[in-house]
């Protein structure tokens, strides 16, 4: 497990990196993080759900009720064309990031 | 399962949400509790253990509102809509309790009510929430509304209110038509032809002026009184207060001995005695029974103390026309109708008595039309000078709230977004723009009341009337009227701009100055229309600065500086000949002359500016002229020492002496008009005059003075003829006395000598002769006066709208300044360029105020004097100083703009 410090610069970055393939709604997007990281990174509703509603706030997502077939009404997220630029920012940002940390550490491939 | 809703719904309190958003949030949450669970349920747990697992997953809820409340900030409502509307909802419409319906109009009727109550209160709110701009705004109205209510309070009680007689609308004036003066005072004899003929009148009644000297124990008091037709009060329709009015059988020489006194004067003079009808009081030396006591509130020729019969003798003069007709129409008689009787009658009478009455005619005017009819074009003038301030001031005030729209259209189109309809936003605004208006209609009503006392002092004596002016119910609701309109009508751009703002406008702009492009053109244009008005209403105030100045620098031909006038009147009981009153006044002005701050004194009967006086003449050896068709001239009688005293300058000859006494061959002084009119090419002097004041024979001309501006200082001088006042005594005359110093300290003195002379004598209306001067252009003074202050204010208003839509500019385009800056743009090219921007548009609005003023000017035209309402000087004088203020306004913004740092400027986000 890691500290919510170190989760949460980074919440907004992985929320945004999901939704890039496809809209989902919020259920899934906590579960998905939980899953691909194999459980190492759990986001609790309190901490997920505000910040969806602040990414939608800053336009860069953009939530919509849709009730499919079989299932309950739901509200999917996806990205706007602000978000993916946001997002392919962020992950620019990151790549840099922890390239300069790795060097430091001395775990870089290179 | 579990209504997951309900669950999230009672553990969730975001009250400061909109209610729309705040359900949204709602619904998502208990859709993923729900998936939480149906997990669980699919993992194998009991409903219960599912149950459990899914109200685990928010165990804080406090935090979690917390967190909502964080991110979703943008989407709170103003504390006032969640704290005090629900209540007042509730007040407003109380939930209704099933099975007994609220009919729907009433149910409708209360939620417009409640949105008007609640818009008040939000309004009120907001504009304390931003107390400079309030307080700009409010008293800008102030200004506005104040002076509009002032003004209107004056022409309410001149122009609007009626006569405070019963019926008055029936009263007229009858004047007499004389050929050679146009309307004028009418003759007795053609007054008691008049009343014997006419069939339109239920009364006609005669009026004229006396004056009285009562001695008491407080010594000698003049009286001023009016001589009246025994029926003047049944004419009216006024009952005395005690005792009663006159009868018929005193209008006779000799049982006139009877007097009815004002309010004001039994409470002055006697004591607010009750028992004082049928007491006896010495008037001039007469005994004279006071018959009745009027009321308080009744006022009939001016301030007079009280009212004699008017007693004609059996054969009166025709040729004298000294008296004022009042009548009262019949039922269903008009104007028009008794017009053209009095004509028919007058002209009837011309041909009877061709002699005296020779081609004149008779003309009816409605006694309020007659009263105030001198004045109006000054009061309407005002009136439109003051309209033109609301105008300004609503340009102003809608230009200020524009501003702020743009500012709050964030706020518009949020209200917009969460269902607000647009007929809901432009109420919205609505309540705000009346909010402001009637707290500056309430400060303009109170600035209105302090300015009453100035404006009734300043009207004194040349506005008929002028006593009565105060706020009462008309003027009230006049003030409420226009707060109501100029509030609708400043706030209503505003609020229509405000309104079209939607979500994605104002999304699309960042949510910043939403409205700033297509607001510009509505603020520029509020602006020029400014500008406009304020060049009329500067342009109006400057002529008539000019024609009053030129006015009281014209040349009066005399030097009232350093002179004292007084009238002295000899009752003519105690002073019954000519030579008692000849001795009298040869003592006082020998005893005035012998006091050490007097240089010297003199007297007429007609002094400039206070009366006038004419009489017909013949010129000896001319063929006689037809009746009615004789030159005529000014008339004064003068004493030795008048025209030095006044400072009028003998061109010719020689002035009147001690010589020219009452036995003395008789002379005459004319004046340079006289002889430029009468004797154009030949001497005057040794030339005789007969003059028609009852003497005979023809008067000698021994001298020629210089004209004087005897009527007005705007009346050319006409022709004069002084005659030495021993060989036409009068028993009231003007005294005149120069001294070197001030003549405001001369009464005391004066007072004494009198006394020394005859203890029973009052001097009265004492003032120095520039004080009586300048009386006679107070209309015109006091028409300037508030022009001026009017215009004063439309400057002002105009520099801070101006002021205020550069400044917003210079705010917006800080950025774009910064720019500029950065790519190399001086601090003078930064001056240049939001200077020039604001002087655009003050020059487009003066051009466009010019072009209203010259179309307007000759509406002014009747009270201008030597100035054409077109005067290039008072034109460009007017421009030069609105752009130098237009100047100044925009380069105290301007200076702000010079110090854009540009760093800061683009950082700016």
């Amino acid at each position: 497990m890691f500290s919510s410090e170190l989760k949460k610069g980074s919440t907004e970055m992985l929320i945004l990196a999901l939704l890039e393939s496809q809209p989902r709604h919020g259920y899934e997007i906590g579960k998905l993080i939980e899953s691909r990281s194999g459980g190492r990174l759990t986001f609790a509703l309190p901490t997920l759900y505000p910040t969806l509603l602040r990414l939608e706030n800053r336009g860069w997502i953009k939530g919509r009720w849709v009730e499919k077939a079989g299932q309950r009404e739901r509200c999917f997220y996806r990205l706007t064309p602000e978000g993916r630029r946001v997002l392919a920012d962020r992950q620019e940002n990151w790549k840099a990031y922890v390239a300069a940390v790795n060097e430091i550490m001395g775990t870089g491939d290179a | 399962m579990r209504d997951w809703c309900a669950f999230v719904r009672a553990h969730l309190h975001l009250p400061e949400l909109a209610p729309e958003r705040e359900s949204r949030i709602v619904r998502e949450l208990a859709a993923q509790l729900e998936d939480f669970y149906r997990e669980a349920i699919v993992g194998g747990a009991t409903e219960a253990d599912a149950d459990a697992h899914a109200c685990r997953q928010i165990h804080d809820w406090e935090r979690m509102a917390r967190e909502v409340r964080l991110a979703d900030r943008r989407h709170a409502r103003p504390r006032y809509d969640r704290i005090v509307e629900p209540r007042l909802e509730r007040f407003v419409a109380p939930p209704v309790a099933s099975g007994s319906p609220v009919p729907a109009v009433t149910r409708g009727g209360r939620v417009v009510l409640a949105n008007i109550l609640r818009d008040t209160r939000y309004a009120v709110r907001q504009l304390l929430r931003t107390p400079g701009f309030s307080s700009v705004a409010v008293l800008t109205l102030a200004l506005g509304i104040g002076a509009s209510s002032a003004i209107f309070s004056v022409v309410n009680a001149v122009l609007l209110r009626p006569m405070p007689y019963p019926q008055s609308h029936d009263l007229v004036r009858v004047h007499e038509i004389l050929q050679k003066f146009g309307r004028f005072s009418v003759a007795p004899a053609t007054f008691l032809d008049w009343r014997a003929q006419n069939t339109v009148f239920e009364r006609i009644v005669a009026m004229n002026t006396t004056g009285a000297t009562l001695v008491g124990a407080g010594g000698a008091e003049r009286l001023s009184g009016g001589l009246v037709s025994w029926d003047t009060f049944e004419m009216l329709r006024v009952q005395p207060a005690l005792g009663r009015t006159f009868r018929a059988d005193e209008e006779v020489p000799g049982k006139d001995n009877v007097i009815v006194v004002s309010h004001g004067m039994w409470q002055r003079r006697l004591g607010s005695d009750p028992t004082i009808v049928g007491q006896s009081l010495t008037l001039n030396g007469r005994a004279i029974t006071i018959v009745g006591v009027m009321p308080a509130a009744f006022s009939f020729m001016g301030d007079v103390d009280f009212w004699q019969p008017l007693a004609l003798p059996p054969n009166p003069s025709r040729g004298g026309h000294f008296l004022g007709v009042i009548a009262r129409l019949k039922p269903g008689v008009g104007i028009v109708q008794a017009g053209a009787e009095m004509k028919a009658i007058s002209e009837r009478l011309a041909l009877q008595y061709p002699s005296a009455s020779a081609n004149e005619s008779a003309e009816v005017v409605g006694l309020h039309e007659s009263v105030v009819a001198g004045i109006r074009p000054a009061l309407v003038t005002l009136l439109a000078a003051v309209g033109i301030v609301i105008l300004i001031a609503c340009a102003n005030v809608a230009n200020l709230l524009l501003v702020r729209a743009s500012v709050r259209g964030k706020e518009m189109a949020i209200r917009t977004a969460l269902g607000a309809g647009r007929a809901r936003l432009v109420l919205q605004m609505l309540c705000e723009s009346l909010a402001l208006a009637v707290a500056g209609g309430s400060i303009g009503l109170l600035l209105a009341y302090l300015a009453i006392q100035p404006i009734q002092t300043l009207s004194a004596g040349s506005i008929p009337r002028a006593a009565t002016i105060s706020i009462d119910g008309t003027v009230l609701l006049f003030a409420v009227v226009v707060s109501v309109a100029t509030g609708i009508l400043f706030g209503l751009a505003p609020a229509w701009q405000a309104s079209r703002n939607t979500i994605g406008t104002v999304l699309k702009e960042g949510g910043r100055s939403s409205t700033a492009s297509s607001g510009r053109w509505v603020r520029n244009s509020l602006l020029v229309a400014e500008v406009g008005l304020s060049i009329v209403l500067l342009v109006g105030a400057t002529l008539l600065l000019r024609s009053f100045s030129r006015l009281i620098n014209v040349d009066p031909g005399f030097r009232p500086e350093h002179v004292l006038a007084f009238r002295v009147a000899l009752p003519p009981a105690a002073y019954p000949q000519g030579h008692h009153r000849i001795a009298f006044f040869d003592r006082l002005l020998q005893s005035l002359d012998a006091l050490p701050e007097i240089t010297s004194a003199g007297m007429t009967q007609s002094l400039p500016m206070r009366g006038d006086y004419v009489l017909s003449f013949t010129i000896q050896g001319q063929p006689a002229p037809k009746p009615n068709e004789e030159p005529s001239a000014n008339y004064r009688v003068v004493s030795p020492g008048y025209f030095e005293t006044i400072g009028i300058p003998l061109l010719r000859g020689r002035t009147v002496t001690e010589r020219d006494g009452e036995k003395a061959p008789k002379v005459a002084v004319v004046d340079q008009k006289f002889v430029d009119r009468y004797f154009p090419d030949r001497d005057p002097i040794g030339q005789g005059i007969d003059i028609g004041n009852g003497t005979d024979g023809f008067f000698e001309i021994v001298g020629v003075v210089g004209g004087i501006r005897d009527d007005s200082l705007e009346a050319n001088p006409a022709p004069t003829m002084y005659i030495p006042f021993a060989q036409n005594t009068f028993s009231g005359m003007w005294v005149v006395a120069r001294t070197p110093g001030d003549p405001a300290a001369l009464p005391a003195a004066v007072r004494q000598t009198i006394r020394s002379i005859d203890s029973t004598l009052p001097a009265f209306a004492m003032a120095p002769l520039t004080t009586v001067v300048s009386e006679s252009v107070a209309q015109r003074r006091f028409s300037m006066l508030l022009l001026g202050v009017f215009a004063a204010i439309a400057l002002f208003l105009a520099a801070v709208g101006l002021y205020g839509v550069v400044a917003y500019t210079v705010s917006q385009r800080t950025q774009e300044i910064g720019l500029r800056m950065a790519i190399g743009a001086q601090r003078n090219d930064v001056l240049r360029l939001v200077v020039g921007g604001g002087m655009k548009l003050a020059l487009l609005g003066v051009v466009i105020g010019l072009v209203v003023a010259l179309a307007l000017g000759r509406l002014i035209a009747t009270l201008l004097y030597e100035v054409t309402p077109f005067d290039p000087v008072s034109y460009s004088a007017t421009i030069f100083v609105l752009l130098a203020v237009c100047a100044l306004a925009c380069y105290v913004p301007a200076r702000r703009a010079m110090r854009v740092d540009p760093i800061v400027a683009l950082r700016q986000d």
